[in-house]
């Protein structure tokens, strides 16, 4: 299986997350990733030997390629031509520095893509600050709307924000790719991972540009989700949490039935939808007695069972053993010659077998040097070694 | 050639048309998928919002403006639904479906989020379509997908995150668990579908065929939750809630005098603990055995204290500044009013000014994170009333004449 993508090349400077995510789903759809890399840069999250990076880097080669070394210019620019979309993550004077930017690497291939994500954009007052995940979840308001109240912010304690960047990187690359086969006209992209978390809270900017409200995070309660109950309850057993919604009246007397407390359906105080909101912290009383005495998973198969939007809230270890998650074969197996049988991740774009290519666990360094430099590019064996001896490949 | 000669160039050329100009979108999709065509449209694409008679159920979801709770003031349906057309139609109606037919026959994408076996039941699964289309490419966005155990629970934002995995990882492990603000798994499900729909494109310019691309709220969260499935495979790790700490430790959150800043503890450490050194406020951080990054992994509590009395002194905007200028990732805990008057959003032009149907007045609305080369700006409309453009596509798109949209409206199909 190639997949569909197999007619796109796509060299990909990108380091640790964001870039990387974005370029294995490319990978994952059978595009051939060509990853440069370095001794000096195969570090920490960069560190081929590593479950992160073989987690991020799955269906992709790797070359060695030292660019601090003025000879690796011109490889790049031979790697250009046969390139269709470049990726970078680096802060916005890197390429540049290297005499890399678009306009240099268009006189290599005309019609080329390329993405620059950065944290900020490349221009703008903060466009050299340096960004993580956490730095534009922090910006982006979803670490302080994210929180049980404004005096202890929380976040999500995690790089989501590098996913999201990611997915919108493969939206552009296909985008620009739709359009450069429509028009001939190849395209550069400059994506800020600060604004695709500010898109990800769309509404609340409305609101406060609109009403100038104060928006205040409230844990899990929401005055826009129209709810109640609505919450995390507490259930039986060490940390176990059931999600419990419910929207309208059917759902309420549903649950009434399930938790075996008929008589509140007729508890004046929860007759409505309305009534049930303006009493809420009655009703998640109530709810917990009920769900503690339970085992998540009873509280949730009785709920849904019943049509009452419930899951129960899902550590790794549960996500491993997920009776949908394994019915659907979310998680992949993939052999590694250092890490022995991994397991990671698989798309969740679906759309027949036929779309993926067969997948290759993430690459070790320099693993694809000969195929690329000889097969690909065309060098000598002479040249090929004389590079290797000057350690600019290596 | 430089980027702006080059831009010249492609607009004198092509035209300053978007990326997606030719790709046809119908929208069906309620607040789980609606994201999804309206990145399309962002884009560029073509897309008709297909509401129920009466408007879609989302435009019961708040916020709404100036707090009215009126379907056509939800702001969330507006930012969901922004450059898109607005057409009504009842799928439960014979006439409705003849019509949707029609409209798939001049379509190239169908985005909806009907729990699995809805369309089918009413004769219109992807197989039908195909036969109309054989191009057509449909994306079905439910809460745990088109088949296995589960695949008929129900599924709300709060229970997507909970069973994806994102809840039981974020929090205070003394607190209940947290959802992420928002309706986070429906935009990692609006992403990953918009993603699926391209590259179904791109194929089907090879083949000729379309696809049925099937996307669940579970597996888009579970597909975002960075090092946590990672550490279980690998080192058989359960992540848990850490509070407002990193996983790794690389990030706390520490007090300012006036907000909430974000800080690396381990980064470019002599240089940290200079600054705190020179204000008389480093206490025994200068000592040798803190230069070990292990000891200070394993004395973090007391390493955070000490930089917490520090941050207290600071303005959090003079300590980003400062951060910055050391090459530290810091940042603000920014709520959605600062992010309103960030001069790095407003030297970019992030926000773009929308015409609201009230004469005069004009949103302030956030676009899409990226500049392209090609002269191509994002259009800027608002998002449809209700049934708004039926006329234009039912009669202009569609061929159909006045008297027969007066009778479907009559019979409630439109």
């Amino acid at each position: 299986m190639d997949g569909l993508l197999k007619d796109l090349r796509v060299l990909d400077f990108s380091r640790v997350l964001a870039g990387p995510y974005a370029t294995r789903i490319l990978g994952d759809f059978g595009a051939e990733v060509i990853k440069v890399q370095s001794k000096k840069t195969a570090k920490g999250a960069e560190d081929n030997k590593g479950a992160y990076f073989n987690a991020w880097n799955r269906n992709k080669r790797s070359i060695t390629l030292d660019m601090s070394h003025a000879e690796a210019r011109e490889i790049v620019l031979k790697l250009t031509t046969i390139s269709d979309v470049i990726v970078e993550n680096f802060s916005p004077r890197v390429m540049s520095n290297w005499g890399l930017n678009y306009e240099k690497l268009t006189e290599a291939r005309k019609d080329l893509i390329m993405v620059s994500m950065s944290g900020m954009g490349q221009n703008g007052p903060w466009k050299d600050f340096v960004a993580f995940g956490p730095t534009v979840q922090s910006l982006g308001g979803l670490t302080f709307l994210s929180s049980y109240d404004k005096d202890t912010p929380v976040g999500l304690g995690y790089s989501y924000g590098d996913v999201a960047a990611g997915l919108y990187c493969v939206i552009g690359i296909l985008a620009a790719l739709e359009h450069r086969d429509r028009t001939g006209f190849g395209q550069y992209i400059d994506l800020s991972e600060y604004e695709a978390i500010c898109t990800l809270i769309g509404p609340a900017l409305l609101d406060t540009a609109l009403n100038q409200t104060h928006i205040q995070p409230q844990g899990n309660q929401s005055p826009h989700v129209p709810a109640a109950p609505y919450g995390c309850y507490k259930c039986l057993g060490e940390d176990r949490w059931c999600t419990i919604a419910v929207f309208d009246d059917a759902e309420w007397r549903s649950l009434c039935q399930v938790s075996g407390h008929p008589e509140w359906v007729r508890d004046p105080r929860f007759s409505t939808l309305a009534m049930r909101r303006e009493h809420s912290e009655e009703l998640d009383d109530l709810i917990q007695q009920w769900t503690s005495k339970n085992t998540d998973k009873k509280v949730m198969y009785s709920l849904q069972k019943a049509g009452v939007h419930a899951g129960m809230v899902q550590s790794a270890q549960d996500l491993a053993n997920d009776p949908q998650l394994q019915a659907r074969g979310f998680f992949v197996p993939l052999d590694h010659p250092v890490l022995g049988k991994t397991v990671s991740d698989g798309s969740p774009i679906r759309m027949g077998r036929d779309s993926l290519a067969e997948w290759k666990r993430a690459p070790l360094l320099g693993e694809d040097n000969e195929y690329v430099y000889l097969e690909l590019l065309g060098l000598t064996e002479a040249e090929f070694s004389s590079y290797i001896k000057k350690g600019i490949i290596g | 050639m430089d980027l702006d000669s080059w831009r010249e160039k492609v607009a004198k050329e092509v035209g300053k048309e978007g990326l997606l100009a030719r790709t046809r979108v119908l929208d069906f999709a309620d607040e789980k998928a609606s994201f999804c065509s309206k990145i399309l449209a962002d884009l560029g694409a073509h897309v008709i919002k297909v509401e129920r008679p009466g408007g879609d159920s989302s435009r019961t979801i708040g916020p709404f403006w100036k707090n009215s709770c009126h379907s056509e003031e939800s702001l969330s349906f507006w930012y969901n639904n922004a450059n898109k057309l607005g057409v009504t139609l009842n799928l439960e109606k014979n006439d409705g479906r003849i019509i949707f037919a029609k409209l798939v026959e001049n379509a190239d994408v169908v985005v909806e989020s009907f729990p699995p076996g809805y369309l089918d039941k009413l004769g219109l699964s992807f197989e039908f379509l195909s036969g109309i289309n054989p191009r057509i490419i449909m994306a079905s966005v439910t809460g745990f997908g088109q088949d296995g155990p589960r695949k008929g629970f129900k599924a709300c934002d709060l229970v997507a995150s909970a069973l994806g995995g994102q809840m039981y990882v974020c929090g205070s492990p003394s607190l209940p668990p947290i959802k992420a603000y928002g309706q986070q798994s429906y935009l990692a499900a609006s992403l990953h579908a918009t993603v699926g729909i391209l590259l179904a494109l791109r194929r089907r310019a090879r083949t000729g065929k379309g696809a049925h691309l099937d996307i669940s709220l579970q597996e888009a969260v579970a597909s975002t939750l960075e090092h946590v499935m990672v550490r279980y495979f690998h080192e058989q790790v359960v992540a848990k809630r850490r509070g407002s700490r990193h996983w790794n430790d690389f990030f706390c959150v520490l007090p300012c005098k006036n907000g909430f800043i974000h800080l690396t503890p381990f980064v470019g450490w002599e240089t940290l603990v200079d600054l705190l050194n020179n204000e008389g406020m480093a206490q025994d951080l200068t000592d040798e055995k803190w230069k070990d990054e292990e000891y200070r992994a394993e004395n973090l509590d007391h390493l955070i204290e000490v930089l917490g009395e520090w941050t207290k002194t600071y303005k959090v905007d003079d300590l980003f500044q400062l951060g910055q200028r050391m090459r530290f990732p810091w940042a603000p805990i920014h709520s959605p009013k600062e992010i309103l008057a960030s001069p790095q959003l407003k030297a970019r032009g992030f926000f773009m000014d929308f015409d609201h149907t009230e004469p005069g007045s004009v949103i302030s609305f956030p676009g899409l994170p990226y500049r392209f080369s090609s002269q191509y700006s994002t259009p800027c409309e608002r998002a449809p009333l209700i049934g708004e453009d039926n006329e234009r596509v039912y009669e202009r798109e569609l061929g159909f004449r006045k008297e027969d949209l007066v009778r479907l409206s009559r019979i409630k199909a439109i």
